[in-house]
């Protein structure tokens, strides 16, 4: 809601559909979106993940659009959100292929105005040293939010601590977003787009494609 | 050529000794492309309490220059909520702004399908009189034991947990001089 | 509350009973994490798996309706293995009080039953007391009779075989709460009880939380830092209304409304709690100052000496009236009343059996309904089934401001009383409920001015000024509740200075010391916090004389130290000869061996184990529900509470043990919604999240029933039904109770007809008209429901 509120989105009709669920999926509207997943047994399991756009370190969705759609995707200097800018038009073939690059299935589109959305990170408040929406209005610190060094800290700390208790725990791709997760269980019982398939390099195809565009990604990595 | 979901970009060293170039303007960053000041600068902010629970969390609603509601969120500096909200408190703001919003006093007339607009002195001098008339024919000096009471058995009231504690006060004042007993609300379910 | 949301992160044990903390008072959860973080651990009790559950250390399950059963084994567990802090129950409770001989128990009914009246004569549960009215004590809590030995007795009843076949809860499980929770029985332990509608919604509400009361006095938890009984209150200012005296039975700050055989002031003043103990302060016997100060207020300089200061201005009841909401609507639907204010409530939703209410809306001639959106109350002679043409009340719509779009002070659960003020103007014409009520007044006093009417005395000698440049000022209001001198016309510094001659005026004792000559104290924004537990004593205002945490002078020894260093909440300054810390309760020296009890608003100075002050008895005792699963109460051969009123016949009806109706309901919260839902239905975002009525059922129960999960079902009483959509879910599980399996399914009461359309209507069409025999509160967690698959009707399409 918070996420709703400072960026005025507006909302979908919904049905409750045997779930809290609810919308039932991010879209150009729903930036932030928790997805419950129960786990029936003995013992119940019911996770929670709060599903929004990582702000990758190397974006994939933004390698697309510099190749199909210069300036519709960029990422600020400072912080390394990753925007999507939101007064310019997509091709709905351009839009799907945006969206397949994003390991985490992120980037939704309105077909109507061909405008793409999704969460910004808050950089318009973190500029002004405001904490993202999402992470102020959480009240028990299961968000924290600052410096990309202090933040991997604390949370291979964390990690270590619940490691304990939970000895399948882990850090969702630390090494390639900027948005951590640290998952208790297997990832997939989260969500099925909670981490990355596989965090393999550059094939050869891809290394060639690059060197034919302009790139100055590399100018923005930022720790 | 197409990128899967399946595969995760990342520069390695080699490839990109050869392709640095920099500087060359294409990328705009997020302030241009925007091209907005944040939405709450120069914005009246006023300290409130959320309507919904009981754990009175602290909220800063901020209002334009011309008074309306622009934004609504936790207070920073107030110990219980330290600037956090829950998904109620952080929805005030469609309180403030909200299309559904009663506006305009209504009355429903005996036996009528719809209602109509009418305005507050009208209505609150009908109310007033409907008052007057219900205490005066159900007025109880004494009861059945002959006791005195002084009470009025014809009005009841519910409410509310959502006024002010000085409108509570006011109404609870004005509800006994009439001479209700039957007076009740949220606490009691 | 005992203590403060805030004050949650001190405990170390923290039992979430009877509620759903994290769900619907989330923000407060950040205290039980804070408390987490630093090695505590969270005890969480329902009959569902909830989103509390999944951050509780121990979860377990219980049957809707046994929370007594569940607690009166953890009495048992805690006096068997000795866990009790012994000092604090000789020294602070009543634990050592020598009871009655005439007192008994047996088989469900406590001793002074009367069958015919449905009531008891507690004559026979008083506490004796000797020559000098003091009471009899053994402090070596040996003697059979007293209150020690009788708990003991009562509860070796409550055996882990008993309790598990009452709650469905497993032996196994039990111990582990009880371990946990004995735990803090050590002095330098604290353990806090959450509970909220859980709790008080049963026809044994008052006794569940009596019962826990008993386990924290045994425990030493009440009056310390990370302790008390904290009941998360549902409203914003839930606890300001009811402090306030909007219920039948009390005026403000809790001062009794009086009842006809107390024809005088006088008469009313004999009945203020008295006490020859010295060693008790019985604060309440200073009664007669706050009520002569509260007429003051109400009615000005009209209200004398000789009048009693208007005291038979005032209504009674007659002796023993109910006019409590259940009777209440009772008598609506019978045609009592021509006239109804229905003033920011919404109970075509939210009564127990709405469906009865709905009809008895239409028996009114008027009704005038304040709020900020339309209602199924204000809507209800249109609402589904209803022919308008058939309904002649006459209703008034009156649009009132939201909350930051006016100024004035609301209390949350933890008596914090916090100003707030206007952010915007109420959009068209709405405005402020204040400024409402005040005009609406002064119209009815111009009236019985013009035309005396019926007894006009009371509305013409109101106090009714408050207003500054012909606007109705909010401030006046606060600053007549805190209380005036009147000899010199400065606001009092608190209630400590109130008189009973007519020299001093205050609205509400309680809130007096809130609004003074050095400001409006409810509005501070300081965050001091010296004693480092939380307390931020200058952060806005807290009653009684800001006082965080009430009874604190139970968490010293008998020289005033604290008992637990590491949360010393209260300290005496022998040099000083004064209190550090929290506001003391009260300013008194250390007790020692002669001096004053800490309890001081008990008649008798100390906490209860043994109560004899309620109606249903001086020990929670476990009955089944009005409507329940069982034919037999395994406890006793009472099946039901002896003294629960019961609405007979007519659309009151209930079915228990009946084929019909074989599954145990309760009916919840969700944290996107809030109450009817008149004030989160209509927000897009809220509804967005959680669009529709659900009914939660368990795996099991949905295979029996051959609901798949999202199907369209209809859950059913005898009362009405209300279609849902099924969510199957393994977080409810069946119960194995008295060798039978019962099932429980679970309904959010946050719906209603008018909006959204397909939203579902309100989940109290289903629930009974009962309610607990000292507060009325309905009985709305525990009842026998039906749930099928609705085959007529599609799914519910995206729209």
């Amino acid at each position: 809601m918070a996420c709703k509120q400072w960026n005025q989105r507006a909302t979908e009709k919904t049905i409750n559909w045997g779930s809290h669920q609810n919308p039932p999926d991010l879209s150009y509207n729903t930036w932030k979106l928790v997805r419950f997943s129960e786990i029936p047994g003995d013992k119940v399991n019911w996770y929670f993940f709060p599903d929004q756009c990582r702000h990758c370190m190397s974006p994939p969705c933004k390698e697309v659009a510099d190749g199909k759609a210069k300036g519709a995707i960029t990422q600020d200097e400072k912080t390394g959100a990753v925007v999507f800018n939101p007064k310019m038009k997509i091709k709905p073939a351009d839009f799907k292929e945006i969206r397949e690059a994003c390991p985490y299935d992120i980037p939704r589109f309105l077909p109507s105005t061909g405008i793409m959305a999704k969460c910004t990170m808050c950089f318009d408040r973190t500029k002004e040293g405001m904490l993202p929406a999402c992470v102020k209005t959480c009240p028990t610190g299961a968000m924290n939010f600052g410096d990309r060094k202090d933040i991997l800290e604390k949370a291979n700390k964390r990690l270590e601590e619940v490691k304990n208790v939970y000895k399948d725990a882990i850090l969702a791709n630390p090494d390639d977003v900027r948005i951590i997760y640290l998952l208790v269980d297997d990832p997939k019982k989260y969500h099925k787009f909670a981490v990355a398939e596989n965090t393999i390099g550059i094939t050869r195809k891809m290394a060639l494609k690059r060197l034919l565009q302009p790139l100055s990604s590399l100018n923005r990595l930022i720790g | 050529m197409k990128i899967t979901r399946r595969t995760f970009l990342k520069i390695s060293g080699a490839t990109a000794a050869g392709t640095v170039m920099g500087g060359l303007g294409f990328d705009l960053s997020p302030a241009e492309v925007y091209a907005q000041e944040l939405r709450i600068k120069g914005a009246k902010e006023t300290t409130t309490v959320c309507c919904y629970c009981s754990v009175g969390c602290g909220i800063i609603v901020h209002a334009d220059a011309k008074g309306k509601v622009i934004n609504s969120e936790g207070d920073p500096d107030h110990p219980i909520n330290e600037g956090a909200l829950c998904a109620k408190g952080a929805s005030l703001y469609q309180i403030a702004v909200n299309d559904n919003r009663l506006k305009k006093v209504r009355y429903r007339a005996p036996n009528s399908n719809s209602w109509k607009e009418v305005s507050w002195e009208w209505a609150l001098d009908k109310i007033a009189a409907n008052i007057k008339k219900s205490r005066d024919a159900s007025f109880m000096e004494k009861n059945a034991k002959g006791q005195v009471v002084n009470r009025t058995n014809g009005i009841a009231s519910v409410g509310s947990a959502a006024l002010d504690n000085e409108e509570c006060w006011l109404y609870a004042k004005f509800l006994r001089s009439l001479g209700l007993i039957y007076i009740e609300h949220q606490a009691r379910i | 509350m005992t203590n403060h949301y805030i004050d949650f992160r001190n405990a170390d044990v923290i039992l979430n009973m009877g509620g759903n903390v994290a769900e619907n008072h989330p923000v407060s959860f950040k205290w039980v994490q804070a408390a987490r973080d630093k090695g505590a651990i969270l005890i969480h009790v329902d009959p569902r798996f909830t989103r509390t559950s999944t951050k509780a250390d121990i979860f377990v399950r219980l049957r809707s309706g046994t929370d007594i059963a569940f607690l009166g084994g953890m009495i048992k567990y805690i006096l068997d293995n000795n866990l009790h802090d012994e000092f604090y129950v000789k020294n602070y409770t009543n634990a050592s009080f020598i009871v009655n001989p005439k007192y008994s128990f047996d088989d469900g009914l406590f001793s002074g039953y009367d069958p015919t009246k449905r009531a008891y004569d507690g004559s026979t549960w008083a506490l004796e007391k000797d020559e000098n009215g003091i009471p009899k004590r053994d402090m070596t809590l040996q003697d059979p009779r007293c209150a020690f030995q009788l708990l003991k007795k009562h509860y070796s009843r409550y055996t882990l075989q008993k309790v598990t076949e009452i709650t469905g809860t497993p032996e196994d499980d039990l111990v582990k709460v009880y371990k946990a929770y004995g735990s803090t029985g050590a002095p330098d332990k604290a353990g806090t009880e959450l509970y909220a509608m859980g709790w008080t919604q049963h026809t044994v509400g008052v006794q569940n939380i009596r019962a826990m009361s008993i386990i924290q006095s045994l425990l030493g938890n009440m009056g310390i830092a990370g302790g008390g009984i904290n009941a998360l209150r549902g409203e914003s200012n839930v606890q300001g209304s009811t402090d306030a005296g909007l219920l039948f039975h009390i005026w403000p700050a809790y001062l009794p409304t009086p009842q006809a055989h107390l024809a005088t002031l006088a008469d009313y003043n004999k009945t203020t709690p008295a006490s020859k103990d010295p060693r008790s302060v019985n604060w309440w016997k200073n009664r007669p100052k706050y009520l002569a100060s509260f007429l003051k207020s109400t009615f000005g300089g009209k209200a004398t000496k000789e009048n009693d200061f208007g005291y038979s201005w005032m209504p009674k009841l007659d002796t023993g009236q109910d006019a409590s909401w259940l009777n209440l609507f009772d008598e609506m639907y019978k045609g009592t009343f021509t006239g109804f204010f229905a003033w920011g409530m919404n109970p075509a939703c939210s009564s127990a059996h709405a469906g009865k209410v709905r009809q008895a809306l239409a028996k009114l001639d008027w009704m005038v309904n304040v709020n900020v959106f339309d209602s199924e109350t204000g809507s209800f002679w249109k609402g589904p089934g209803v022919d308008p043409k058939k309904i002649k009340t006459e209703v008034f719509e009156l649009p009132c401001a939201a909350s930051m779009e006016k100024e004035g002070s609301i209390s949350n659960s933890g008596r914090w009383m916090q100003w707030r003020y206007k952010a915007s103007n109420p959009p068209g014409e709405a405005k402020p409920d204040g400024d409402i009520m005040y005009e609406l007044f002064k119209k009815l006093q111009a009236l019985y001015e013009k035309d005396k009417g019926t007894f006009p005395e009371p509305i013409l000698n109101l106090k009714w000024d408050y207003e500054t440049n012909g606007h109705f000022d909010i401030h006046k209001v606060a600053k007549e509740i805190n209380g005036y001198d009147l000899t010199t016309g400065k606001l009092l510094p608190n209630f400590v200075s109130l008189k009973d001659d007519g020299t001093t005026s205050c609205g509400n004792w309680l809130y007096s010391g809130s609004y003074t000559e050095a400001g409006n104290m409810a509005a501070r924004r300081k965050k001091t916090d010296p004693t480092g537990l939380g307390l931020y004593p200058e952060w806005s205002w807290c009653w009684p004389l800001n006082r965080r945490i009430i009874y604190n002078r139970a968490s010293v020894d008998l020289d005033g130290n604290p008992r637990d260093s590491k949360r010393a909440l209260l300290k005496w300054d022998a040099s000083g000869k004064r209190w550090i810390g929290d506001v003391p309760d009260n300013a008194v020296p250390p007790m020692g061996t002669d001096g004053a009890y800490p309890f001081i608003m008990k008649p008798d100075g100390v906490a209860s184990v043994f109560g004899p002050g309620l109606k249903d008895g001086p020990f929670p005792e476990h009955y089944e529900p009005l409507e329940c699963p069982i034919e037999k109460n395994l406890m006793s051969n009472q099946r039901i509470n002896p003294v629960v009123k019961i609405f007979e016949g007519g659309l009151d009806t209930f079915k228990t043990c009946d084929p019909k109706y074989p599954f145990v309901c309760s009916t919840y919260r969700v944290t996107e919604h809030w109450q009817t839902g008149v004030l989160t239905r209509w927000l897009p975002w809220l509804i967005e999240a959680e669009p529709q009525m659900f009914c939660e059922m368990s795996l099991e129960l949905a295979k029996l029933k051959e609901i798949k999960n999202g199907d369209r079902v209809v859950v059913e009483t005898p009362r009405g039904k209300v279609e849902a959509v099924a969510i199957a879910t393994s977080r409810l599980k069946p119960f194995r109770i008295a060798g039978q399996t019962v099932h429980q399914i679970g309904i959010p009461w946050h719906f209603g007809w008018l909006h959204p359309k397909d939203g579902g209507d309100s989940a109290n069409l289903l629930t009974p008209t009962i309610g607990d025999p000292n507060t009325m509160i309905p009985e709305s967690k525990a009842f026998m429901a039906n749930v099928s698959k609705l085959t007529k009707k599609q799914p519910a399409k995206k729209g």
